[in-house]
């Protein structure tokens, strides 16, 4: 029998989901080797008998917690589905700000209607079995991760930094092209995506497991930026973890 | 050795000849001042006048990804080895890229027979140039690579003119005889290249080792307990970038993928490194060199002292592209080595 999967969203914007639903030519191959129970960005049908569960988007409410509990009870695997997912991501940037000017800025009179609370990634309210890392994910990352499901074998994952992909691109560094960049304390996986294009890391695929941050902040440092620089850079996307702070 | 010339005029045709025939790869400006071995589209994007590419020729014959062997499982399981190749000419290659050539074929090629390595190899001919720039880092000359005599099908010295052009195998003399239109160097060629070599090797006076070639593994084996190593560890991202730019690493990790299907698959290996912190663990999640410093320490060793002792040679051939490549500024072998024999 197929396994039966489902996805769900939390705080996100949706942009992990719409990479499963652009993946075109594998399209096919994963759903004749899973049946998808859910799928609110791309199916109308819905059931709640699911053994494994996609979840996207980090949990911002007192609300999300029940809904997210449930999610966990049903799963028998439960993966983590991007950046706001694994890591909290770009939604942590409100944890730096009062949660009363967060709100009025963003739904102005109607605050009051919209409780918060500080960003959070799900592994601060259940246990993760699986990350997918990246904002938005990579195609191919979720289907090796599903594949690795199917077989019920532990995925690749590198605990490397993004400069070993560098490396094996072919890259020019960007801090010689006078960027800063945030590659040698970021996981690998995405093959280096932003530096191939010249742009620089911004971390989105969360830290790697024994990040030299301090070697970071005096390299950013060296290339100009002040410390208070260096931190915010860091909080677009690692705003939880403690080198934000 | 065989002194031939091409002249100037002659030598874009040469390459625009062999083009068709093969892969031709040869050295173009990636972005200002950055360098690369790449594809040639004309003869007009090669450049001989380089200080270093970012990546050694090493990519052609151990690329970073490599698809070893394809398998299927289920009743039957079969698997059938993965062998690419394509005739290759490799334009411009260094001498310092030249000995890291020579030295991954006796490990590659004479001692395992690894025949993707092999295959890769054979196809390829190596048409070597002289330094004329030095980069930032390199101490080519404290390694004995800033020129050779060996290690190359054919080598390409600039004496204005023309190339005089040094014959070091049969295949590089089969490949000028049949695309290039060249002529027996003359007796004042032959000279004015030597005298343009002897040269070379002062380009690199700034940067040079206060030890002996001979002398490093007896130097590393003094100040094993070094605290300097800890300190570099205390900067060290393990990015491993100062391995995979290496032309004398060689490391890999070997995976296996399945497809979709989960009936068929493939096994590949991808570069790995010394320094990356999972290079050294094992199944049970033991690592053996689960330290910064420990790590770092090993790479200078086999750089200056594993190496040497089983092939008479250095498995550093001062090329600087680790210490460009570093962004904290720790990974310089010669800086290292003199670091430890002023005992710092
Ligand atoms: S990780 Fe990025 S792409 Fe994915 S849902 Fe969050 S913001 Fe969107
Ligand atoms: S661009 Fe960024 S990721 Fe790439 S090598 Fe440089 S610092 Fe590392
Ligand atoms: S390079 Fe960095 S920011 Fe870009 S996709 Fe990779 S991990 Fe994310
Ligand atoms: S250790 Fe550094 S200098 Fe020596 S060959 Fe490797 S990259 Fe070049
Ligand atoms: S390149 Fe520098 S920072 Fe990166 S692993 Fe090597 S020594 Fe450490």
């Amino acid at each position: 029998m197929k396994p039966k999967i489902a996805f769900f969203d939390f705080a996100s914007c949706e942009g992990c989901q719409l990479q499963v639903v652009n993946l075109e030519a594998e399209m096919l191959d994963v759903i004749g080797a899973v049946d998808i129970v859910q799928f609110r960005e791309a199916m109308t049908e819905k059931s709640d008998d699911y053994a494994i569960a996609f979840v996207e988007g980090s949990i911002t409410r007192e609300k999300d917690i029940p809904r997210l509990k449930k999610i966990r009870e049903q799963a028998a695997i439960l993966v983590a589905l991007g950046a706001c997912a694994c890591i909290g991501g770009v939604n942590c940037l409100k944890n730096f700000q009062p949660l009363e000017d967060v709100r009025k800025y963003v739904y102005g009179d109607k605050a009051d209607w919209y409780e918060t609370f500080a960003a959070r990634p799900i592994d601060a309210v259940v246990p993760v079995d699986y990350y997918i890392h990246g904002c938005p994910i990579h195609k191919d990352e979720f289907v090796k991760v599903t594949k690795a499901l199917l077989l019920g074998k532990k995925p690749e994952i590198p605990t490397y930094p993004v400069c070993v992909e560098c490396k094996r691109t072919g890259n020019v560094c960007v801090f010689e092209l006078g960027l800063t960049c945030l590659g040698p304390i970021t996981r690998a996986g995405c093959g280096a995506w932003c530096p191939t294009y010249r742009d620089n890391c911004a971390g989105c695929r969360g830290l790697v497991p024994d990040p030299n941050t301090n070697a970071e902040k005096e390299v950013l440092k060296k290339y100009g930026l002040t410390v208070e620089q260096a931190i915010s850079q860091f909080r677009i996307f690692l705003g939880y973890s403690e080198v934000a702070k | 050795m065989t002194f031939r010339t091409i002249e100037k005029k002659n030598f874009p045709p040469f390459i625009e000849k062999l083009m068709p025939a093969m892969e031709v790869v040869g050295v173009r400006e990636k972005v200002e001042g950055k360098y690369e071995f790449a594809l040639l589209e004309s003869p007009s994007q090669l450049c001989l006048d380089y200080d270093v590419t970012l990546l050694s020729p090493k990519k052609y014959f151990l690329p970073p990804r490599e698809t070893l062997l394809k398998f299927r499982t289920g009743k039957t399981v079969s698997c059938e080895a993965v062998l690419a190749s394509k005739p290759l000419a490799i334009i411009g290659v260094h001498p310092y890229d030249l000995k890291a050539i020579a030295q991954l074929d006796r490990i590659f090629a004479d001692a395992n027979s690894d025949e993707h390595y092999r295959k890769k190899r054979q196809d390829a001919v190596i048409i070597g140039s002289d330094i004329r720039r030095s980069s930032p880092y390199a101490f080519c000359k404290s390694m004995n690579s800033a020129t050779v005599q060996e290690g190359f099908d054919l080598f390409l010295t600039d004496i204005g003119e023309g190339y005089v052009v040094a014959v070091g195998t049969q295949k590089g003399q089969d490949l000028l005889a049949q695309w290039a239109t060249s002529r027996a160097a003359t007796k004042e060629e032959v000279a004015k290249r030597s005298e343009i070599q002897e040269k070379i090797p002062y380009l690199f006076s700034l940067n040079t080792l206060t030890t002996p070639y001979d002398e490093l593994p007896r130097l590393l084996t003094d100040h094993a307990a070094s605290k300097l190593f800890d300190e570099l560890a205390e900067k060290c991202f393990s990015c491993g970038s100062c391995n995979l730019v290496c032309p004398t690493c060689y490391c890999f990790d070997v995976q296996d993928e399945m497809a979709l299907n989960l009936s068929e698959g493939e096994r590949f290996r991808l570069w790995d490194g010394c320094l990356l912190e999972g290079f050294a663990q094992v199944a049970t999640g033991e690592n053996f060199r689960e330290d910064r410093a420990e790590r770092i320490r090993h790479r200078i060793f086999r750089k200056g002292k594993y190496i040497y002792e089983k092939y008479g040679e250095h498995g550093c051939v001062g090329c600087g592209r680790c210490a460009s490549a570093c962004l904290p500024d720790i990974a310089n072998p010669v800086e290292i080595f003199n670091r430890l024999k002023e005992g710092k």
